[in-house]
Protein backbone atom coordinates (compact mmCIF):
# COMPACT_ATOMS: atom_id res chain seq x y z
CA UNK A 1 0.00 0.00 0.00
CA UNK A 2 1.34 3.20 -0.94
CA UNK A 3 1.41 5.90 1.09
CA UNK A 4 0.13 8.74 -1.39
CA UNK A 5 -3.34 7.21 -1.11
CA UNK A 6 -3.40 8.39 2.55
CA UNK A 7 -1.27 11.02 3.32
CA UNK A 8 -2.25 14.83 4.16
CA UNK A 9 -1.40 16.93 0.71
CA UNK A 10 -2.81 19.85 1.91
CA UNK A 11 -0.25 21.06 4.09
CA UNK A 12 0.43 24.65 5.71
CA UNK A 13 4.02 25.88 5.64
CA UNK A 14 6.30 28.70 6.94
CA UNK A 15 8.74 30.71 6.02
CA UNK A 16 12.22 30.65 8.34
CA UNK A 17 11.78 34.21 8.73
CA UNK A 18 7.97 33.44 10.35
CA UNK A 19 7.66 35.34 13.23
CA UNK A 20 6.33 32.39 16.31
CA UNK A 21 3.32 34.10 17.21
CA UNK A 22 2.48 33.89 13.49
CA UNK A 23 3.02 30.27 13.23
CA UNK A 24 1.44 29.22 16.14
CA UNK A 25 -1.62 31.32 14.69
CA UNK A 26 -1.57 28.58 11.84
CA UNK A 27 -1.64 26.20 13.74
CA UNK A 28 -4.46 27.21 15.77
CA UNK A 29 -6.65 28.20 13.05
CA UNK A 30 -5.92 25.13 10.80
CA UNK A 31 -5.98 22.57 13.97
CA UNK A 32 -2.60 21.62 13.27
CA UNK A 33 0.86 20.62 15.51
CA UNK A 34 3.52 20.51 13.22
CA UNK A 35 4.36 23.02 10.64
CA UNK A 36 7.06 22.28 7.35
CA UNK A 37 9.33 25.23 7.00
CA UNK A 38 10.13 26.30 3.81
CA UNK A 39 12.78 28.40 1.78
CA UNK A 40 12.94 28.67 -1.56
CA UNK A 41 11.04 25.58 -2.30
CA UNK A 42 13.07 23.32 -0.48
CA UNK A 43 12.31 21.87 2.71
CA UNK A 44 14.71 23.06 5.59
CA UNK A 45 12.93 22.61 9.11
CA UNK A 46 9.65 21.06 10.47
CA UNK A 47 8.16 23.44 14.17
CA UNK A 48 5.78 21.84 16.26
CA UNK A 49 3.43 23.28 18.64
CA UNK A 50 5.76 21.33 21.47
CA UNK A 51 8.58 23.43 19.97
CA UNK A 52 6.95 26.45 20.74
CA UNK A 53 6.02 25.46 24.21
CA UNK A 54 9.32 24.24 25.56
CA UNK A 55 11.64 26.49 23.25
CA UNK A 56 9.96 29.96 23.53
CA UNK A 57 7.57 30.05 26.68
CA UNK A 58 9.52 28.15 29.05
CA UNK A 59 12.90 29.90 27.66
CA UNK A 60 11.23 33.30 28.46
CA UNK A 61 11.57 34.88 24.95
CA UNK A 62 8.99 36.72 23.49
CA UNK A 63 7.10 35.45 20.47
CA UNK A 64 7.04 38.21 18.81
CA UNK A 65 10.55 38.64 18.42
CA UNK A 66 11.78 35.11 17.48
CA UNK A 67 11.27 33.71 14.02
CA UNK A 68 10.75 29.99 13.21
CA UNK A 69 14.46 29.35 12.13
CA UNK A 70 15.00 29.86 15.71
CA UNK A 71 13.40 27.16 17.25
CA UNK A 72 12.65 25.07 14.32
CA UNK A 73 13.98 21.34 13.65
CA UNK A 74 16.18 21.34 10.78
CA UNK A 75 17.77 17.63 11.36
CA UNK A 76 14.23 16.02 10.07
CA UNK A 77 13.79 12.79 8.46
CA UNK A 78 11.72 12.40 5.70
CA UNK A 79 10.24 9.53 3.26
CA UNK A 80 9.58 9.61 -0.44
CA UNK A 81 6.50 8.86 -1.89
CA UNK A 82 7.02 5.35 -3.02
CA UNK A 83 7.61 4.28 -0.18
CA UNK A 84 5.09 1.23 1.39
CA UNK A 85 3.42 2.43 4.58
CA UNK A 86 4.95 -0.76 6.62
CA UNK A 87 8.27 0.57 5.92
CA UNK A 88 7.26 4.62 6.93
CA UNK A 89 5.90 3.33 10.08
CA UNK A 90 9.00 1.44 10.88
CA UNK A 91 10.98 4.59 10.05
CA UNK A 92 8.74 6.27 12.74
CA UNK A 93 9.21 3.71 15.06
CA UNK A 94 12.86 3.82 14.86
CA UNK A 95 13.17 7.91 14.91
CA UNK A 96 10.23 7.38 17.45
CA UNK A 97 8.59 10.29 15.86
CA UNK A 98 4.42 10.28 15.11
CA UNK A 99 4.44 12.29 12.29
CA UNK A 100 6.82 12.78 8.54
CA UNK A 101 7.09 14.61 5.45
CA UNK A 102 6.39 13.07 2.37
CA UNK A 103 8.82 13.76 -0.50
CA UNK A 104 8.57 13.58 -3.96
CA UNK A 105 10.83 12.54 -7.29
CA UNK A 106 12.18 15.44 -7.52
CA UNK A 107 13.09 15.96 -3.31
CA UNK A 108 10.05 18.46 -3.33
CA UNK A 109 7.72 18.38 -0.32
CA UNK A 110 4.95 16.32 -1.48
CA UNK A 111 2.46 15.81 2.16
CA UNK A 112 2.92 15.05 5.52
CA UNK A 113 2.07 11.69 6.78
CA UNK A 114 1.14 10.83 10.90
CA UNK A 115 0.21 7.64 13.10
CA UNK A 116 -3.31 8.97 12.88
CA UNK A 117 -3.32 8.84 8.51
CA UNK A 118 -1.36 5.11 9.50
CA UNK A 119 -3.87 4.13 11.95
CA UNK A 120 -6.86 4.61 9.57
CA UNK A 121 -5.14 1.65 7.30
CA UNK A 122 -3.45 -0.40 10.52
CA UNK A 123 -3.94 -0.39 13.79
CA UNK A 124 -0.65 -2.70 14.23
CA UNK A 125 1.41 -0.25 12.43
CA UNK A 126 0.26 2.64 13.74
CA UNK A 127 0.17 1.08 17.42
CA UNK A 128 4.42 0.10 17.07
CA UNK A 129 4.89 3.54 16.28
CA UNK A 130 3.37 4.46 19.69
CA UNK A 131 5.15 2.17 21.35
CA UNK A 132 8.56 2.99 20.28
CA UNK A 133 7.86 6.69 21.56
CA UNK A 134 10.33 6.22 24.53
CA UNK A 135 9.69 9.43 25.53
CA UNK A 136 6.06 9.26 27.47
CA UNK A 137 4.26 13.02 26.10
CA UNK A 138 0.41 12.04 28.23
CA UNK B 1 -7.58 -5.52 32.13
CA UNK B 2 -8.04 -2.71 34.62
CA UNK B 3 -6.89 0.41 33.87
CA UNK B 4 -4.55 0.75 36.82
CA UNK B 5 -2.28 -2.10 35.22
CA UNK B 6 -1.42 0.54 31.80
CA UNK B 7 -1.90 3.92 33.17
CA UNK B 8 1.17 6.26 33.95
CA UNK B 9 1.11 6.41 38.09
CA UNK B 10 3.82 9.07 38.99
CA UNK B 11 1.59 11.77 37.59
CA UNK B 12 2.95 15.48 37.87
CA UNK B 13 0.35 18.31 38.44
CA UNK B 14 -0.08 21.88 39.21
CA UNK B 15 -2.02 24.71 40.60
CA UNK B 16 -4.43 26.76 38.64
CA UNK B 17 -2.48 29.62 39.75
CA UNK B 18 0.66 29.05 38.25
CA UNK B 19 1.02 31.33 35.00
CA UNK B 20 1.83 29.61 31.92
CA UNK B 21 5.90 30.15 31.67
CA UNK B 22 5.62 28.17 34.86
CA UNK B 23 3.75 25.50 32.82
CA UNK B 24 5.68 25.12 29.71
CA UNK B 25 8.69 24.84 31.84
CA UNK B 26 7.09 21.90 33.88
CA UNK B 27 6.10 20.45 30.99
CA UNK B 28 9.74 20.66 29.89
CA UNK B 29 11.85 19.66 32.64
CA UNK B 30 9.87 16.60 32.74
CA UNK B 31 9.12 16.23 29.19
CA UNK B 32 5.48 15.61 29.50
CA UNK B 33 2.79 17.10 27.10
CA UNK B 34 -0.03 17.45 29.18
CA UNK B 35 -0.20 18.50 32.98
CA UNK B 36 -4.08 18.17 35.13
CA UNK B 37 -4.63 20.95 37.35
CA UNK B 38 -5.87 20.40 40.64
CA UNK B 39 -7.13 23.15 43.53
CA UNK B 40 -7.33 21.61 47.02
CA UNK B 41 -6.79 18.00 46.30
CA UNK B 42 -9.37 17.86 43.06
CA UNK B 43 -9.08 17.93 39.64
CA UNK B 44 -10.76 21.44 38.46
CA UNK B 45 -8.52 20.90 34.42
CA UNK B 46 -6.04 20.06 32.62
CA UNK B 47 -3.13 21.76 30.18
CA UNK B 48 -1.42 21.08 27.54
CA UNK B 49 1.84 21.93 25.50
CA UNK B 50 -0.74 22.38 22.73
CA UNK B 51 -2.81 24.76 25.07
CA UNK B 52 0.22 27.05 25.45
CA UNK B 53 1.56 27.37 21.96
CA UNK B 54 -2.12 27.41 20.66
CA UNK B 55 -4.03 29.46 22.54
CA UNK B 56 -1.80 31.80 24.45
CA UNK B 57 0.99 32.45 22.48
CA UNK B 58 -1.50 32.54 18.86
CA UNK B 59 -3.69 35.32 20.78
CA UNK B 60 -0.60 37.30 22.08
CA UNK B 61 -1.20 36.90 26.11
CA UNK B 62 1.43 37.56 27.89
CA UNK B 63 3.10 34.03 29.40
CA UNK B 64 4.14 35.76 33.07
CA UNK B 65 0.71 37.23 33.70
CA UNK B 66 -1.73 34.63 31.81
CA UNK B 67 -2.64 31.75 34.43
CA UNK B 68 -3.44 28.30 34.15
CA UNK B 69 -6.56 28.27 35.00
CA UNK B 70 -7.72 31.07 32.29
CA UNK B 71 -6.57 28.87 29.63
CA UNK B 72 -6.93 25.55 30.67
CA UNK B 73 -9.84 23.09 29.63
CA UNK B 74 -12.25 22.46 32.20
CA UNK B 75 -14.04 20.05 30.84
CA UNK B 76 -11.77 16.83 31.59
CA UNK B 77 -12.46 13.30 30.62
CA UNK B 78 -11.79 11.55 33.32
CA UNK B 79 -11.99 7.10 34.03
CA UNK B 80 -11.82 5.29 37.55
CA UNK B 81 -8.48 3.43 38.40
CA UNK B 82 -10.70 0.26 38.25
CA UNK B 83 -12.43 0.84 35.02
CA UNK B 84 -11.82 -1.81 32.64
CA UNK B 85 -9.47 -0.21 29.69
CA UNK B 86 -11.81 -1.75 26.70
CA UNK B 87 -14.28 1.36 28.69
CA UNK B 88 -11.84 3.64 28.86
CA UNK B 89 -10.78 3.10 24.95
CA UNK B 90 -14.19 4.03 24.30
CA UNK B 91 -14.61 7.12 26.50
CA UNK B 92 -11.32 8.22 24.28
CA UNK B 93 -13.10 7.38 20.72
CA UNK B 94 -16.53 8.97 22.13
CA UNK B 95 -15.04 12.14 23.25
CA UNK B 96 -12.04 11.85 20.44
CA UNK B 97 -8.96 12.59 22.28
CA UNK B 98 -6.10 10.67 23.43
CA UNK B 99 -5.31 10.33 26.66
CA UNK B 100 -7.91 10.79 30.16
CA UNK B 101 -7.21 11.50 34.02
CA UNK B 102 -7.52 8.62 36.07
CA UNK B 103 -9.35 9.12 39.47
CA UNK B 104 -9.99 6.71 42.42
CA UNK B 105 -13.76 6.87 43.98
CA UNK B 106 -12.61 9.68 46.12
CA UNK B 107 -12.36 11.69 42.98
CA UNK B 108 -8.16 12.32 43.59
CA UNK B 109 -6.23 11.90 40.47
CA UNK B 110 -3.98 9.18 40.62
CA UNK B 111 -2.84 8.78 36.89
CA UNK B 112 -3.29 9.20 33.44
CA UNK B 113 -4.49 6.44 30.55
CA UNK B 114 -3.06 7.54 27.52
CA UNK B 115 -3.03 5.91 23.97
CA UNK B 116 0.18 4.90 24.28
CA UNK B 117 -0.39 2.79 27.23
CA UNK B 118 -3.26 1.58 25.10
CA UNK B 119 -1.17 0.30 22.41
CA UNK B 120 1.37 -1.87 24.70
CA UNK B 121 -2.17 -3.97 25.68
CA UNK B 122 -4.14 -3.69 22.51
CA UNK B 123 -3.34 -2.49 18.72
CA UNK B 124 -6.99 -3.16 18.23
CA UNK B 125 -8.32 -0.24 20.99
CA UNK B 126 -4.72 2.27 20.58
CA UNK B 127 -5.60 1.67 16.90
CA UNK B 128 -9.27 2.93 16.80
CA UNK B 129 -9.25 5.19 19.29
CA UNK B 130 -6.01 6.94 16.92
CA UNK B 131 -8.84 6.91 13.94
CA UNK B 132 -11.48 8.46 16.05
CA UNK B 133 -9.00 11.57 17.43
CA UNK B 134 -9.31 14.81 16.57
CA UNK B 135 -6.64 15.62 13.69
CA UNK B 136 -3.85 17.28 14.66
CA UNK B 137 -1.10 16.90 12.07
Amino acid sequence: MNICDFMQINVHVVKPETQIKDAAHLMHDHHIGVLPVMKNGQLVGMITDRDICCKVVATGQDATQITVEEVMTKDITTCFTGQSITDVAYLMASHQIRRMAVMDANNKLAGILSVDDIAHKSHDLASIILEASAVPKH
Amino acid sequence: MRVSELMSKNVETISPEKNIRQASRWMRDHNIGSLPVISDGKLVGMITDRDISCFAVAMGHNPETTLIKNIMSVDVVTCYDDDDITHAAYLMEQRHIRRLAVVDHNSKVIGLLSVTDLARRSHKLSGKVLEAADAIH
